[in-house]
């Protein structure tokens, strides 16, 4: 078992199998050896990392993705949004969470976990214009109108015509 | 849940997430540092956590509003990081070079080896610890085609390579140098620490980087700084040892030591040198040590052969073996060696029997034959390998000594038919072979040298002729070993070479059935008061004459004689019978005699005898006139009989019954060969042999122009030797011969205007 410890003083006690489907933490038990030590998780809080702890123990036993297929994984990842059913259901959480989770994914070093939250904002952002998309995420426009004439310009080639 | 843990050895507090460069790495350097100086006294899970976490912090904060890359899309943090790690690395191995500096030999080798390990362990530790570095910066900058920028890990290496291993190899090459001394030692016998050169050795090759794919291996530094100069020093190495090995042992002893040498080299390889090495470190080895003193081994080798060095032979045929060519002098001194051997083997044989070559004894002929071909075959399995260059060389020599030696002359004949003859004597009945298995074991050695025959015509006749002998006297020794021998001539040569043969056996069979027929057919005639049997035999398929003299049926024969005729005529109207009475054997029955004796004769004894029904005392006239018999044969048939005592002579060409006639057995064999006939069956063999050969060559050249309609002379003559030379060997001459006569029977003609064409004609 491994003890993790979130930025807002929360233990976890986790299964070795689960808690490395993170590539940080499967690294570093393998680099520094095993002991009772708890790992600080100094950028995720207690709720977030509940909800990855959720995500890793139902995807335990999975293979990881390796270094050499990164390539050819990134690929057929970049092809596609489908999200499976489990985690179509696991990440429908509200935004503010669900940022939460990307980072953490990121931090963590959970590359399917990232790709899902990733998928789950492209699939937001899909079909929608610039300012829905402004309004969706609460961002305030701040190019000037040539700027934005010129990224306009530089991003004709993926417009939908 | 529990509160947090503080970690032992966190010197500094950790940066917030939002600290500059300079807070940032000077955090990170001291964790670094740590890793790769004293990694031996631990790292605690939150010192790795708070390392990784600041370098993850910097890499993912948002300086955005300052450095804003607008046609890059997004900016990613890390070249700072990623110079700063390079300043450490220079200046942690400036420390290991200034160290290294005083070092030698193996000292050198040690001190590389340990901080090598510590430094890549560290390094491996380091790469994990900025994995976002590598994942996102690194990537994108190599992504974008910058060159120098390398994942962590191999950063460390590109830095290890540059500030401290060209550094150290600079001086005089000096750690390429100390593993190549230590590996002389080796060579001279000593024990060194293998596993030390091997951990130096791997890194020379985990150095190599191949820029166009980091993750692939690159043997470039292995090569340029190891390889190379390993292989120049082995050959030097080699050189000399081999002179001076050789200056003063024998070659059987140089060839140990190169077969040791090569193994010792190839061991090298596979314990602390990379595969990669083996093929050039092994074709060195093979040109200094072997290639090098090819001439040396090539000269020894007939010595060899001659006191039967047998794993000599096995050595330097292994050596000479890999390298290309190196055999090729070996095969023709062997090739000559079995010549000699078989010629003088024969020599031998015809030295010690005094008679000649005339009188040559078939079995000790080819005895001594085959033992040649035995032991040099069984040099050519142990010491050759069954190589099939060397199983060339033997055959082409045996294929000469087996149809030219001594006992040959320049007779081209004379050895198939001693094997046919030697055959024939193993398949009598008389044969002191008995069991099966050594028949069958002597046949396959008859094969042996049939192969090298090259006039297998004239075996294929004395054969025929001396299995058709052993049919009609009834003395062949068993039908499976006859069907045996004939099915090994017929898978050397095929169906058409045994076709006649085979139908010898036919006729032989069919003849027992006619026999039983004709009995059957006339077992209610009471007079048929003779016991007969008949072989009706193809004149086609046996080599056999009618003879040429007259010949008077005795009266005591002649109904038997006469019914058969007419129940042959009748089953098989149209066929000619001709009586080979020079053939046919006789039981008689003595009434003259106290002891009843059953005398076993020839049809001209029987004719004689028969005489002496109605006379007690006849002259040769007289006995010509009733037999018919020519008087020369008749003087022998009658010198048989009565040197057995069945007659007497005793004035002048009158010959009386013996009354008196003894003899131990109940059955007497009168029935001996007559000394014209042995002496006419060889020269008669040869001739038909040769009168056969002429219609071989007729109908190859008739086959061949019909295939062809035109040719010139020289390539038909060609054509024509090629597919005759599996049955014999046809003399130009003789080719000459045949085209003459078929452009005289016109079955071809000379092209108009030229000379040496000819055409078909149809």
């Amino acid at each position: 078992m491994v003890h993790l410890v979130t930025s807002d003083n929360v233990e976890f006690v986790v299964d070795k199998e689960v808690v490395e489907r993170s590539v940080l933490i499967k690294n570093m038990l393998e680099d520094v050896g095993e002991t009772d030590q708890s790992i600080p998780l100094a950028n995720v809080s207690s709720a977030v990392l509940r909800k990855v702890i959720e995500y890793c123990e139902h995807h335990r036993g999975e293979p990881l993705p390796s270094a050499d297929a990164d390539q050819n994984q990134d690929e057929t990842r970049k092809r596609t949004t489908d999200i499976s059913e489990w985690d179509q259901k696991f990440i429908t959480v509200d935004q503010e969470m669900l940022f939460e989770i990307i980072l953490a994914a990121n931090y963590l070093d959970i590359k399917s976990l990232l790709d899902v939250g990733c998928k789950t904002v492209a699939n937001m952002i899909k079909g929608k214009t610039p300012d829905e998309i402004r309004r969706l995420f609460n961002i305030v426009n701040d190019f000037t109108p040539e700027e934005e004439a010129q990224i306009k310009k530089e991003n004709e080639w993926a417009e939908d015509r | 849940m529990s509160s947090t843990t503080t970690s032992a050895n966190v010197s500094h507090p950790m940066p917030p997430a939002s600290a500059d460069l300079a807070t940032t790495w000077a955090f990170l350097e001291e964790g670094v540092d740590h890793i790769m100086t004293k990694l031996q006294t631990g790292v605690s899970y939150s010192k790795y956590m708070s390392l990784y976490t600041v370098a993850y912090n910097y890499c993912t904060s948002s300086r955005m509003h300052n450095t804003y890359y607008r046609y890059s899309g997004a900016n990613l943090m890390g070249s700072d990081l990623y110079n700063n790690l390079i300043r450490y690395f220079i200046t942690h191995l400036k420390l290991l070079k200034d160290q290294s500096d005083s070092l030698q030999d193996e000292a050198l080798l040690r001190y590389y080896a340990s901080e090598w390990d510590r430094y890549t362990t560290g390094a491996n530790y380091i790469n994990r610890l900025f994995t976002y570095l590598n994942r996102h910066w690194v990537k994108r900058e190599r992504d974008e085609g910058r060159k120098g920028v390398y994942p962590v890990y191999t950063l460390a290496l590109v830095q290890w390579k540059s500030n401290f291993f060209l550094h150290v190899q600079s001086k005089h090459t000096k750690l390429a140098g100390a593993i190549l001394r230590l590996i002389e030692r080796q060579r001279n016998g000593e024990t060194i620490d293998q596993g030390l050169v091997k951990k130096v050795v791997d890194s020379f090759v985990s150095l190599g980087l191949d820029e166009s794919d980091i993750n692939k291996a690159s043997l470039d530094v292995y090569r340029e700084h190891l390889e190379t100069p390993f292989l120049d020093a082995t050959e030097k190495y080699y050189e000399q040892e081999s002179e001076a090995f050789l200056a003063e042992s024998s070659v059987s002893d140089y060839l140990k030591k190169a077969e040791e040498r090569l193994k010792e080299e190839e061991d090298r390889v596979d314990r602390y040198l990379n595969t990669d090495t083996r093929k050039q470190l092994v074709s060195k080895c093979e040109h200094v040590l072997i290639r090098q003193h090819s001439d040396l081994m090539w000269e020894s080798f007939q010595s060899l052969l001659d006191f039967d060095k047998d794993e000599d032979l096995q050595r330097m045929y292994a050596l000479l073996s890999r390298i290309p060519e190196g055999l090729e002098p070996l095969r023709k001194k062997f090739e000559e060696h079995v010549k000699k051997a078989g010629l003088a083997a024969v020599a031998k044989l015809l030295g010690e029997g005094s008679e000649g070559a005339d009188s040559l004894d078939p079995k000790a002929y080819v005895d001594a034959l085959l033992e040649v071909h035995r032991k040099n075959s069984d040099t050519v399995t142990r010491s050759f390998r069954g190589e099939a260059g060397f199983v060339a060389s033997l055959d082409k020599a045996c294929r000469e000594f087996v149809n030219r030696n001594s006992a040959t002359g320049s007779s081209t004949t004379k050895s198939p038919e001693l094997l046919a003859k030697h055959a024939d004597m193993l398949l009598r009945k008389n044969n002191k072979m008995a069991e099966e298995e050594d028949l069958e074991g002597a046949l396959n050695r008859v094969m042996v040298l049939f192969k090298y025959i090259e006039d297998k015509d004239v075996f294929q006749t004395f054969y025929a002729t001396k299995l058709s002998k052993r049919l009609i006297h009834g003395v062949s020794a068993s039908d499976e070993s006859e069907a045996s021998m004939i099915s090994k001539l017929k898978e050397a040569c095929g169906f058409e070479y045994t076709n006649k043969l085979q139908r010898m056996f036919t006729d032989m069979s069919l003849s027992k059935d006619l026999t039983d027929q004709f009995k059957e057919r006339m077992a209610n005639h009471e007079d048929m008061d003779i016991n007969f049997s008949i072989m009706v035999l193809g004149t086609n398929f046996w080599p056999l004459s009618a003879p040429n003299n007259d010949f008077i049926i005795p009266p005591e024969i002649l109904p038997t004689y006469d019914r058969f005729s007419k129940y042959y005529q009748t089953k098989h109207s149209g066929r000619k019978l001709t009586w080979l009475w020079n053939y046919s054997k006789n039981e008689l029955r003595t009434n003259y005699l106290n002891q009843k004796y059953i005398l076993m004769t020839s049809s001209y004894q029987m004719s004689v005898l028969l005489q002496y029904n109605k006379h007690d005392t006849l002259s040769l006239e007289e006995l010509i006139t009733a037999t018919a018999i020519s008087k020369d044969i008749l003087t022998q048939v009658l010198t048989l009989l009565v040197k057995a005592k069945v007659l007497i002579n005793e004035e002048t060409d009158q010959y009386d019954l013996n009354p008196n006639f003894k003899s131990k057995k109940i059955r007497v064999n009168l029935n001996q060969p007559i000394k014209a006939e042995v002496k006419a069956e060889s020269s008669e063999v040869l001739k038909t042999v040769d009168e056969d050969r002429k219609y071989v060559i007729q109908a190859t050249i008739v086959r061949i122009m019909k295939a062809r309609k035109t040719m010139k002379n020289q390539p038909l003559i060609q054509e024509v030797i090629s597919q005759i030379s599996q049955r014999f060997a046809p003399k130009i001459p003789d080719i000459k011969k045949a085209i003459d006569t078929l452009l005289e029977k016109e079955y071809i003609e000379r092209v108009d205007g030229t000379r040496d064409t000819f055409a078909y004609v149809a």
